[in-house]
């Protein structure tokens, strides 16, 4: 009924393919827009869009046939083969409903994937790649996600253990403005969760190793400032949060360690968080006043319970996007029927008007106006008598979802509804 | 009629702490802690008139007595932790404090008359011991909100330190939060209580024509006052979280075991609360 247009789906994501695939293939801002406009003019498209992110790239298409979409990617590099996967109709619609919610992320839950999904579509309505179809179905993804945000826990927990180190220091020092993070040892780990808390305000970071152009090189790298191995006590006495990964095989913060600095610190709050294997920070620590120590092992621990947790959600979402799914449809197939009944209607008063003006005009003068309207509203009457079940049915079919019986009734009456063009702008 | 309208105040109280709790247990609906703010303001307000009717009905020396002490301490609570809430944002105090407010003053519902025992002599009747009254109960209120700060973070730091990072860890605010809130309510409760203790020996001189009795209600005010000078105190010299969070709690034990054993104690004891006439006996 939709002359078979339908939703398509193409894409590659951290499931499917590598990330040297992904990067040829990855693409953004304006060369994202062209794309998306060059994708829509093409043969057998009527609307497109592309998602794009570091994770996945995927390329809807509404139209008659996929196989432009796959050229989307063909065309970028010949490697995609092999790693495309492809969805039509309710799949195609259910993986985009998903991948908004954050189910189909590397981490499930993660935040970011909504709004990345938004851009996307943003810059498919400026290259006005995005039309009537997929503004009522990216509408429909948003409004899923956010159901699913709110109501299931999925995005509830630190999904990585630089999350769980950050959660940690906020519920210890709060606010991060004006405190100071050390990292001992310049270990990755300990690198992107000190960034991680540069991000929520800590005011410096100082990077001491054994070797000084290590600490050097990592300072230089995250924009901290590298200071000098001998002066790790007084270096201790100065930051709140102590990020700890060297590999050193013994314990690098012992017991009179962090008294002494305790001491020197006037009893101020510190927060060891020790990422190395064999550990370097003595777990004995924890257990004076105002130190509080963490070990990889604890913080691990709340990763996985985070990711078990998210998992059971994740069932509960599902059962969201399937009802949106659903819901989807049947919104769709209404919208199909109607244009079936309005044609179907014009088509039968059309002929009414053309039969009457014929009888008037044989019959002539002999018909005063009172007669010439009797049978106006005679043919009038017919058409609406005739049209009363077929209109009734039509709209009950709509309403339960069935599909079959617009097709049928425009096959049966001769007429081709086109689903109407003119719909409001895409909200962006 | 002024009872009547401390009923429906108490409502409002209890509506607050509905909402806080609920919010407390679900964090999520983050509208409840403002519905149980603006409850807890017209709580406030209903009270307030209540207090209002009450000095008109009873000619205001009802404040004189254990009954009428528990309804201005729970208003000026009820007050110091709009403040609060005003100042510092920490919608998960109400949880606590709120149920605090709606505890203490329902035993004053049911009690029908104001304290009969209280007869206050006309001498006593003047400015200054209004001033008296407002500032030891207020600075008995900021220290009962400081004990309950002190109780989330002890709470906190138990989940914190013990790496159970699970529901109360990520309800109740930061450490340093609840460490910072908790000074700053003791220091200015500290003030408030330093402007008690100088009005009502003021009081006493003129009363009893002498500033120190050795009265018991005058020793352990005096002993409390030094207790909450020396927090201040220690603050400086670097003592705070736990330790500090346990000392704002023992005083604050203090303060109700004061109030306790002082309102039992045998009349004649203390010219405090009873008998404030003539020379001690």
């Amino acid at each position: 009924m939709n002359a078979g247009r339908e939703l398509h789906l193409v894409g590659l994501s951290h499931k499917s393919a590598p990330v040297a695939v992904r990067e040829k293939v990855a693409l953004g801002g304006d060369d994202l827009k062209d794309a998306m406009s060059t994708l829509a003019g093409r043969p057998g498209v009527s609307e497109a869009m592309v998602v794009s992110t570091c994770n996945r790239v995927e390329c809807y298409v509404y139209g008659e046939s996929l196989e432009e979409a796959r050229r989307f990617f063909l065309e970028r590099t010949a490697d995609a083969e092999g790693h495309l996967y492809v969805h039509s109709g309710r799949d195609a619609v259910r993986h985009l409903f998903r991948v908004a919610a954050s189910l189909d992320s590397m981490v499930v839950g993660e935040p970011q994937i909504l709004g990345q999904v938004k851009e996307s579509y943003g810059l498919a309505a400026a290259a006005q790649s995005a039309g009537a179809f997929v503004s009522r179905l990216c509408n429909r993804a948003f409004a899923t996600a956010k159901r699913v945000r709110s109501e299931t826990e999925i995005a509830r927990g630190a999904g990585s253990v630089s999350q769980v180190a950050v959660e940690l220091v906020e519920k210890i020092f709060g606010d991060l403005r004006g405190r100071s993070v050390l990292l001992v040892g310049a270990g990755k780990m300990g690198a992107l969760s000190a960034k991680a808390l540069r991000d929520l305000g800590a005011d410096r970071i100082l990077v001491t190793n054994r070797s000084p152009e290590k600490a050097r090189g990592l300072a230089l790298e995250i924009g901290a400032t590298a200071e000098p191995w001998d002066g790790l006590t007084s270096l201790l006495a100065l930051a709140d949060v102590v990020i700890v990964s060297t590999g050193a095989p013994t314990y690098v913060i012992t017991q009179d360690l962090a008294a002494h600095v305790m001491k020197a610190r006037r009893g101020r709050s510190i927060c060891l968080i020790d990422l190395a294997v064999p550990r370097n920070v003595d777990p004995v620590c924890g257990e004076q006043d105002n130190v509080y120590a963490y070990d990889i092992d604890d913080l691990q621990k709340v990763v996985v319970q985070t990711h078990t947790a998210r998992a059971e959600e994740a069932l509960r979402a599902e059962a969201i996007v399937e009802a949106e799914v659903t819901a989807f449809a049947q919104e769709r197939e209404t919208r199909a029927a109607l244009p079936v009944l309005a044609e179907l209607r014009r088509r039968a008063e059309q002929i009414a008007r053309v039969e009457a003006d014929r009888t008037l005009a044989h019959l002539g003068t002999k018909l005063d106006e009172k007669g010439r309207k009797s049978v106006e509203a005679m043919a009038q009457a017919i058409v609406n008598k005739l049209l009363h079940g077929p209109t009734a049915r039509l709209k009950e079919a709509a309403a339960s979802g069935d599909s079959d019986l617009p097709g049928a009734a425009a096959e049966l009456f001769g007429v081709e509804p086109e689903e109407t063009q003119t719909l409001p702008e895409p909200r962006r | 009629m002024s009872l009547q309208v401390l009923r429906i105040a108490a409502l409002f109280y209890a509506g607050a702490v509905a909402a806080y709790v609920v919010y407390f247990a679900r964090p999520r609906h983050v509208r409840l802690a403002a519905v149980g703010q603006w409850l807890l303001g017209i709580a406030f307000l209903v009270q307030a008139a209540a207090i209002g009717l009450g000095c008109k009905e009873y000619g205001g020396t009802e404040f004189f007595g254990l009954r009428g002490g528990m309804v201005f301490l729970t208003w000026l609570g009820a007050g110091a932790s709009l403040v609060v809430q005003r100042l510092y944002r920490i919608p998960t105090v109400g949880a606590f404090v709120t149920p605090l407010i709606l505890v203490v003053l329902l035993p004053t519902l049911f009690l029908v008359k104001p304290d009969a025992r209280v007869e206050v002599p006309p001498e006593v009747l003047r400015p200054m011991v209004t001033v008296h009254i407002v500032t030891a109960l207020l600075g008995v209120a900021l220290f009962a909100i400081a004990a309950l700060v002190a109780l989330m973070y002890l709470l906190q730091e138990r989940e914190v330190k013990g790496k159970r990072f699970g529901a109360l860890f990520s309800r109740l605010p930061s450490l340093a939060a609840l460490d910072t809130l908790n000074h700053r309510l003791v220091r200015f409760g500290f003030v408030v209580y330093t402007l008690a203790l100088l009005s009502g020996s003021g009081m006493a001189k003129v009363v009893w024509k002498s500033a120190w009795q050795w009265d018991p209600q005058q020793v352990t005010s005096l002993v409390i006052w030094m207790l909450y000078g020396a927090m201040v105190q220690l603050r400086h010299t670097g003592w705070h979280g736990r330790r500090f969070a346990l000392l704002t709690i023992g005083a604050f034990g203090l303060v109700v075991a004061s109030m306790v054993t002082l309102n039992v104690l045998p009349e004649g004891m203390t010219r405090h609360g009873g008998d404030f006439s003539g020379e001690r006996k």
